[in-house]
């Protein structure tokens, strides 16, 4: 019986405004990334620069808001949060009220959410030049811009899923799964990885220490390059590309098995950011396998992008979206082949902490999300605005800048990462010395990269300006419609499956059966090991052979499934817990004394900890990793390799995951208290050439001294072996110490005179601890915390 | 509404079928997985399987820190091999005459020195901001001997600024540089 005939008005306002948002935040986080590109050619850019261009009017010899480590931050979060952010909200609205015929289900919670994210952005751009960070890469943000966060995005799913709960379309395409990954994994990732306490209202640390901060960190960073800059576009991909292409979608089965190897898959590969530190070496070969294991199914992915416009090729000739679609999903194809690549142990000896990560990841950023992002917005444009768009021709030109662009930011970053690399291992004399001892020496062999690199992003830039242009230009001509679809109301006669039903069924049960013995067989000693082997073959074996059956049922059953949005969103949950439970639960739930290997960290002192926390507000670990790794080549220029105890107590940990300089695991001791000051001051005249800028705010500014016993306080709470000590106690301590080190800096014979109160001493004082650790023997930690 | 975007009518009859549903008019064919996909997935899943086995369940791979040792002992030894051994302060003094030496230790200094002792070797006492003292002026803060100075650059002095070159340089480049800064001086008359 032919139901009743509704008309749905969508709200196309929304998807306008965060795609306004996302061309907005896109063009300042491209221009920020200009900005760090020329700071890392040339070190004045970080103030100097100012008293060239307004001809010595403004006397600048680096300004604190402006330098690299603290810029590094706002660019790649305003990539990532603001620009794909608000893209995939646009993309994500438009596509969803389509696909699930249904407005969405509340415009005041699509309001908040727009709103809500716009302020989250702007405290983002204020606070992180300001030096306010957690220090924890694309995690940076203080504590209470992260509740914010948390909030946003629950708004944004609870918005999403009640719009599922009233669709009028009961079966959810590919493109819905994807979302349904992207909320729940992100919420998930998001809020395990932002847990701290607080210190003051700016000021947290991180509940994981060390090693597991470290594995925490880039479980969460691996899986928001997998979450948030993947699976939405994905999903985003599976709408707009047959839209656009006007083709059937290559295949659903490749959908059906490359959405799941991808959601189970991705989470494992979080440790592959780091090979060969002093993570655990089972943790460093899951990240590995797991990485060398998703290739296939994100290259599935591709597949069914460019395989869909299979019929329709010629259209690229004309279509600019479909050119930007097309090109998109092929750099997609690029990167994630990349990946794996970098991820295998060897390959990563060399390009870890250089350039090539950097060029991967821009393949990403550039190639896949900002490509994608232009052909949907040039799709959307015209319809949002009932025109046409402004200009084919600047949409052309914006298509081929965008791609020289990239080609020049990779190209130079393949080149500058291996050189680099090479050099920095290579070494002479029988292998007995290094052949570079000087890093600077490194630096100026890619220095040209470096401007290649930034050539590269002013094109980008260069295109997205046009596209901005070319739509502002449409929008003007054009009238803002909100889009209407008319629908039957009808009793829906396919079946949901119960919570129950989606368990209990061959593919679940197969599913689990085969992960809980693989599980059995990775973890277990010999003989049951052996047994679980045997069997997972068995299970196989089985699974293989129903499916040639029984594939109908099979296939009925998932169809049901799509009609049930709860049992599959429990299911996608399910699928991606699975690996961060197994990773990251050892290793946080074990005694931290047990798994130190011949050394223990010993906690700073009151001065050292404040010295910290200013490395860390200046994002030193932009720059500087404290991670060496065992290989010849950095056990000479570093000395011994790092062991997992001597960073154990540190909240948040400092490996960094890029050597712009050297690495400073062991720099303590190395060199005396003035050579750091003038270093600080001005690093070219310790080291020519140098491209760190000049820090000359640290040796005027005060340290922060009346914020120690809140900080310590937290740190005890933490785990860290401090004694109980009173204020005054903690104050004694930090003056005794600072007035020492000033005594040692205006030593007869130096012209350096700093009051013991200054930065600049704090930082020394930390600097000259990286290193001293003590050899573990068992009850070591009291003694440790007894050492002022 | 009609879906816009079923298949021409130009499709090879092996085309696959399409899936009857349609979503806001997308079609979708049910095409097979292509093979060289799954065997890449089943190749890399295989790989896994005999790669972990090899680290983690025989233990016959060896781990990062044993084929690091394994190395640095081949280092050790090389370095016995290659060492200059005791040079004698004469010795020294004859190569800061051999232009061989001069030109490789000026080489040296200027990629590791200059930024201490400046390209003209007077360090403070062109520019008091310098970290590095003098090298050219007749005094020496920590022996004047070319065996104190070739101590000197092979340890250095931490408090004052001068690091440890030995574990960068190796000892044929400290030789070298320490024969550059002696050919800046005269060799004292031998009493």
């Amino acid at each position: 019986m032919p139901g009743q005939k509704v008309t749905i008005e969508f709200n196309d306002r929304i998807v306008r405004q965060f795609m306004i948002a996302s061309i907005f935040w896109g063009a300042v986080g491209m221009l920020v990334g200009v900005i760090v590109a020329a700071q890392l050619g040339w070190w004045g850019m970080n103030g100097k620069f100012l008293e060239y261009i307004t001809f010595g009017l403004i006397k600048s010899e680096g300004v604190s808001f402006l330098t690299f480590g603290r810029l590094r931050p706002l660019h790649t979060n305003a990539v990532i949060f603001a620009f794909v952010g608000n893209m995939m909200f646009a993309g994500i609205y438009h596509s969803t009220q389509r696909l699930v015929k249904a407005r969405l289900a509340s415009d005041f919670l699509s309001n908040l959410h727009f709103w809500g994210w716009q302020l989250i952005i702007v405290a983002a751009a204020i606070t992180l030049p300001a030096g306010l960070t957690r220090s924890k890469e694309y995690a940076e943000l203080i504590w209470p811009i992260n509740i914010a966060v948390a909030v946003i995005w629950v708004v944004f799913a609870i918005n999403f899923f009640w719009t599922l709960a009233i669709r009028r379309e009961k079966s959810l395409y590919v493109a819905i799964w994807f979302y349904i990954a992207t909320i729940i994994t992100v919420a998930m990732l998001y809020i395990v990885n932002h847990l701290s306490i607080p210190t003051s209202l700016l000021h947290s640390y991180p509940v994981f220490g060390g090693v597991q901060d470290a594995l925490v960190q880039w479980w969460y960073g691996h899986n928001a390059v997998a979450f948030f800059l993947t699976t939405p576009i994905l999903g985003i991909m599976y709408y707009y590309m047959p839209k656009a292409a006007d083709r059937p979608v290559y295949s659903y089965r490749l959908s059906v098995v490359h959405f799941w190897s991808l959601v189970f898959l991705y989470i494992w590969a979080g440790p592959h950011h780091l090979l060969h530190t002093a993570l655990p070496e089972w943790l460093q070969s899951l990240g590995m396998l797991f990485s060398l294991m998703l290739w296939a199914p994100s290259w599935g992915g591709m597949l069914n992008g460019l395989l869909t416009l299979r019929g329709a090729w010629d259209k690229l000739r004309t279509d600019p979206v479909l050119k930007f679609l097309a090109a998109g999903v092929t750099f997609y194809g690029m990167a994630t082949f990349e990946g794996p690549l970098l991820s295998i142990k060897s390959v990563n000896s060399l390009s870890h902490y250089t350039d090539w990560t950097i060029g991967h990841v821009h393949g990403g950023a550039l190639g896949w999300n900002a490509l994608m992002a232009a052909g949907m917005f040039y799709w959307l444009t015209p319809r949002l605005w009932n025109t046409k768009l402004y200009s084919i021709n600047a949409a052309n030109m914006h298509f081929w800048l965008s791609l020289v662009g990239i080609m020049m930011y990779m190209g130079s970053m393949w080149i500058a990462g291996p050189t680099q690399g090479l050099m920095l291992g290579a070494t002479a004399e029988g292998g007995t010395i290094l052949k570079y001892p000087n890093f600077v020496e490194t630096l100026l062999e890619i220095r040209p990269m470096m401007w290649a690199r930034l050539l590269g992003g002013l094109l980008f830039l260069a295109g997205w300006i046009i596209l901005a242009w070319n739509i502002w230009m449409t929008v003007r001509r054009g009238q803002a419609v909100n889009g209407v679809m008319e629908v039957h109301e009808e009793a829906h006669d396919q079946k949901e499956v119960t919570l129950k039903q989606s368990f209990i069924n061959a593919p679940f049960l197969y599913s689990a059966g085969i992960i809980v013995l693989t599980l059995i067989w990775a973890f277990s000693p010999h003989t049951i090991s052996l047994l679980a082997l045997l069997m997972l073959a068995l299970v196989c074996i089985m699974s293989f052979v129903h499916l040639q059956v029984s594939g109908k049922t099979w296939g009925q059953w998932y169809d049901q499934l799509l009609c049930s949005w709860f049992p599959f969103t429990i299911l996608v949950f399910l699928a991606v817990a699975v690996g961060g439970v197994v990773q990251i639960v050892p290793l946080v739930t074990v005694d931290r004394d047990q798994v130190v290997e011949d050394r223990l960290q010993v906690p700073y002192t009151p001065l050292e900890l404040a010295g910290r926390d200013i490395y860390v507000r200046e994002g030193c670990y932009n720059c500087h990793s404290q991670m060496i790794r065992p290989f010849v080549g950095e056990v000479l220029r570093y000395g011994e390799y790092s062991r997992l105890g001597e960073s154990i107590y540190d909240h948040p940990y400092q490996w960094g995951s890029k050597r712009t300089g050297p690495d400073i695991a062991r720099v303590g001791g190395k060199y005396n208290h003035a050579w750091h000051y003038r270093h600080m001051e001005n690093p070219r005249s310790t080291s020519a050439d140098s491209n760190m800028p000049n820090y000359p705010w640290l040796l005027e500014a005060k340290t922060d001294s009346a914020a120690l016993p809140s900080k310590i306080r937290v740190q005890r709470i933490l785990g860290v072996p401090y004694p109980e000590m009173s204020d005054e106690q903690i104050a004694a301590l930090f003056d005794e110490q600072a007035k020492k080190i000033a005594a040692e800096l205006a030593a007869p014979g130096s012209d350096i005179f700093v009051e013991p109160d200054r930065e600049i001493v704090a930082l020394i004082a930390y600097l000259q601890q990286l290193g001293k650790s003590q050899p573990y023997t068992p009850g070591a930690a009291t003694a440790a915390a007894a050492k002022p | 509404m009609s879906a816009p975007n079923k298949p021409s009518s130009t499709a090879s009859a092996e085309e696959p079928a399409l899936r009857p549903h349609t979503y806001d008019g997308i079609s979708e064919y049910d095409a097979r997985l292509p093979n060289w996909w799954l065997f890449t997935l089943y190749g890399a899943v295989a790989f896994s399987i005999v790669y972990w086995m090899f680290y983690h369940t025989t233990g016959m791979g060896l781990k990062d820190e044993q084929v690091l040792a394994q190395k640095m002992e081949a280092v050790a030894e090389a370095r016995l091999a290659s060492s200059m051994g005791s040079l004698t302060d004469a010795q020294l003094w004859e190569m800061s005459r051999d232009p061989k030496f001069v030109t490789a230790g000026k080489t040296v200094f200027a990629t590791n020195c200059v930024a201490c002792h400046l390209a003209s070797l007077k360090g403070k006492e062109e520019n008091p901001a310098a970290v590095g003292p003098s090298l050219v002026d007749n005094v020496w803060i920590h022996g004047a001997k070319p065996t104190d100075l070739r101590r000197t650059v092979t340890n250095g002095v931490i408090e004052k600024g001068m690091p440890t070159w030995a574990p960068l340089l190796g000892d044929r480049k400290v030789v070298e540089v320490v024969a550059y800064v002696l050919s800046f001086h005269k060799e004292p008359a031998s009493p």
